[in-house]
């Protein structure tokens, strides 16, 4: 272990060695790590509500529930989510973080994939689509990175100056998670997904992806150092 | 900086860039492609495409680290895929569920009408296209030859018209796979524990890995026609 390994989040607390993958602990990741374990504790425990809308022309309510099948695939999916989210804010490998990546991408499709709202239906496809697209920047960065440095681990790559390759690779590696997160450019999809019952579920899609932004920013300043 | 074994060829490393952006302008094509598109399976079909590419830049780094890269990419390409694809099926359902009328006119993208085609050669030729695959398949072995002789007998399987797949048969292909994975595990542990009969183990995870394969994709495309078969 070097003594001058630069981390953003903090004093280093220590590291925890698997062979190749080396985890870092900071206070920033802790803390990330435990505040994302504890909202998918509070997800497992936790019913869905039940929305009530407004009927036209009528002085009545419609209520918008979510059927047991569908309510448990959703807390399924959810929970998955929540871990991968918090797989993402504690690994010490770009790799990893890719991969996390992608899977909270795929999730945050297959949380509202059984809902009724066509609307709905339609902007998780084109969500779908954006994530698809990215994920050619999103591990073709990683990939760059990997080519020109010779490692994905965050330690060994936070220590080396960043080439032209790198900073190339890292600039991918940005567009790719900015749209399989969905923000920024990408939100206007993303956003529209919210609008269905079932909510402490969806809110995982948006926590996950507010989380992952945070670290990816940890992460691309440690590559370009 | 870049550090490389010195027995990588200089042709190889040479490759590196024009692979490189190979790939970045395939993508960049498809996504062109995607944003002249209407129809919607047109542009699902199409951002496989942009998949694609990004597997083409992965793999252009050829180290075994890039390799565990391209599996997960692949997984992942695959699941976004059907995620999508389902999507797409339950939003169709929606739509001719809230109005069953509107779809009797007008044909939707995501169900061709079906067409039967009654040609000799469709009953013949693929018996032998079958055949031939197949035999190639156990001649090449491993994983390649399971993914031959298992398209071998998909192609078998879409072009026979017998309707109605035996219990039997599908819990029999399970076996089979069953036993090929025990093959396998055998080969894989031979190596590691009598190191001396690698010939012997390696093919018998070989065969194991052909017939496990191609037993799987075989499989797939026997439920697949059930599924198709079924209207």
């Amino acid at each position: 272990m070097n003594m001058d390994f630069i981390t953003l989040g903090g004093e280093l607390l220590g590291v925890i060695q698997f062979g190749d993958i080396v985890l870092y602990l900071t206070p920033l990741n802790l803390f990330l790590f435990a505040v994302l374990l504890g909202f998918t504790f509070l997800i497992a425990i936790s019913k869905t509500e039940t929305q009530v809308e407004a009927t036209m022309h009528h002085l009545d309510n419609t209520e918008v529930k979510v059927s047991p099948k569908e309510f448990k695939q959703r807390r399924f999916l959810s929970i998955i989510c929540g871990i991968a989210s918090a797989g993402a804010m504690i690994t010490g490998d770009l790799f990893n973080f890719t991969l996390f990546m992608a899977l909270v991408g795929i999730l945050n499709i297959g949380i509202v994939s059984a809902v009724k709202q066509t609307s709905v239906l339609n902007s998780a496809f084109n969500y779908g689509l954006i994530a698809m697209m990215c994920s050619l920047p999103l591990f073709g960065g990683a990939a760059l990175i990997l080519a020109s440095t010779g490692t994905l681990s965050l330690e060994v790559l936070s220590q080396m100056p960043a080439s032209p390759m790198v900073v190339f690779g890292a600039i991918l590696m940005l567009i790719g998670i900015l749209g399989e997160s969905g923000v920024a450019p990408f939100f206007a999809s993303k956003a529209e997904m919210f609008r269905t019952a079932g909510s402490p579920f969806i809110v995982i899609i948006h926590l996950s992806s507010l989380f992952i932004i945070v670290r990816a920013v940890e992460i691309l300043l440690l590559v370009l150092w | 900086m870049i550090m490389l074994p010195s027995f990588v060829p200089d042709a190889f490393i040479s490759m590196y860039l024009p692979a490189i952006y190979a790939g970045l302008i395939i993508g960049f094509i498809a996504t062109m492609a995607i944003a002249m598109k209407k129809e919607e399976l047109h542009i699902l079909i199409l951002t496989d495409l942009v998949g694609l590419a990004m597997i083409f830049v992965v793999s252009a780094v050829g180290t075994d680290l890039a390799e565990a890269l391209i599996l997960p990419g692949l997984v992942v390409e695959l699941a976004e895929t059907l995620a999508i694809s389902e999507i797409l099926i339950t939003r169709e359902m929606r739509k001719i569920e809230q109005d069953p009328r509107k779809n009797l006119t007008k044909s939707s993208s995501i169900f061709p009408q079906p067409f039967s085609l009654d040609m000799e050669i469709m009953t013949t030729a693929p018996n032998f296209i079958a055949l031939v695959l197949i035999g190639y398949g156990i001649f090449l072995t491993g994983f390649t030859g399971g993914a031959v002789a298992g398209g071998g007998i998909v192609l078998y399987a879409l072009s026979k018209k017998a309707r109605g797949l035996p219990v039997l048969m599908v819990d029999g292909i399970a076996g089979v796979s069953g036993i090929a994975w025990c093959l396998w595990i055998i080969g894989f542990l031979m190596f590691f524990v009598t190191p001396q009969y690698w010939l012997l183990s390696l093919f018998l995870a070989a065969c194991g890995l052909l017939l496990k394969v191609a037993s799987k994709v075989g499989l797939i495309g026997l439920l697949m026609r059930e599924d198709i078969d079924k209207e």
